[in-house]
């Protein structure tokens, strides 16, 4: 799920920057950070956090207090309130996604910043089989086709915490539900539907019919 | 409101350090003055450094007589 929150940080600003406008400073440093001893840390932009999810854009800064000096750093460090998007996967959450690797064992499936799995057996009602040539996973009886680069809906059923510092643990969806699978599939069950619909209407009025009567 | 002579040390410091890490100076200074800490205390003196004080006021005092020490 897709969210935007308010975070309140310290920020530090480096006095060669005091000449700068401040707060052009200050989104600059919560975007992408700030050097220190050759290399950048810091910077939300990017950043995976295990409550938030994956920080993807700081939209604005919403307050900037005056800064204070801490002895012994020449800097001036500066409470601040801002805006940012993040993704974060929920459990259940039903999710739009691409295909981007299909192997024997499952495809791969990207939504928003995060790839996750599907295995196999979660792909379809069906007796499901690799195809080596053409990397793709085919149906037995029903002849669906799963390809790189389909569009799919797809349920996440489990996630697995990852270790602190590393990427996204993985996540595991399926697709064997009511109105999930790749988008093609989807629509032909709606037609199916469709086509019965009628059918069961009439069946219900005739009940009603014989309520009445009663 | 005067600066203590402890408050202008502390400002000198602090805005030494601050022009030794590359802030931008305020006030012009000939350019045989190359110590961050001259400069700073220049600044001080123009009274253009951007940093203000922020005092403590003392604590109250309170005065405990010596009778209630006394064991009873």
């Amino acid at each position: 799920m897709y969210k935007t929150i308010k975070i309140e940080d310290v920020v530090r600003v480096p006095p060669h920057r005091f000449g700068e406008p401040l707060k052009e400073v200050i989104e600059d440093i919560l975007r992408h950070g700030y050097e220190y001893k050759g290399g950048v840390v810091g910077g939300y932009e990017g950043l995976l956090d295990r409550d938030l999810g994956v920080i993807l854009a700081v939209t604005d800064v919403e307050s900037i207090e005056e800064g204070r000096i801490i002895p012994n750093d020449g800097a001036s460090y500066h409470k601040t309130v801002f805006n940012a998007i993040v993704f974060k996967p929920e459990l259940h959450e039903v999710l739009d996604c691409e295909v981007v690797d299909v192997v024997e064992f499952g495809a791969f499936v990207r939504f928003g910043p995060i790839d996750g799995l599907v295995h196999v057996s979660q792909i379809a009602d069906d007796y499901i089989s690799y195809d080596e040539k053409r990397a793709a996973l085919i149906g037995k009886t029903t002849n669906k086709v799963l390809e790189v680069g389909d569009r799919v809906r797809a349920r996440i059923v489990a996630m697995s915490a990852s270790p602190e510092g590393q990427r996204e643990g993985k996540i595991n969806l399926t697709m064997r539900q009511a109105n999930l699978g790749k988008f093609e599939w989807i629509a032909e069950e709606k037609k199916k539907k469709e086509e019965k619909a009628p059918k069961e209407k009439k069946g219900e009025k005739k009940e009603k019919e014989v309520k009445d009567e009663a | 409101m005067k600066l203590t002579r402890f408050e202008k040390a502390k400002i000198v410091g602090a805005r030494a350090l601050q022009i030794s890490m590359g802030a931008p100076i305020l006030i012009k200074v000939p350019d045989d003055i190359i110590d961050p800490i001259d400069i700073a205390i220049k600044e001080l003196e123009a009274g253009v450094v951007p940093i203000t004080v922020r005092r403590k006021p003392p604590k109250k005092r309170e005065e405990i007589p010596m009778d209630r020490g006394k064991s009873k």
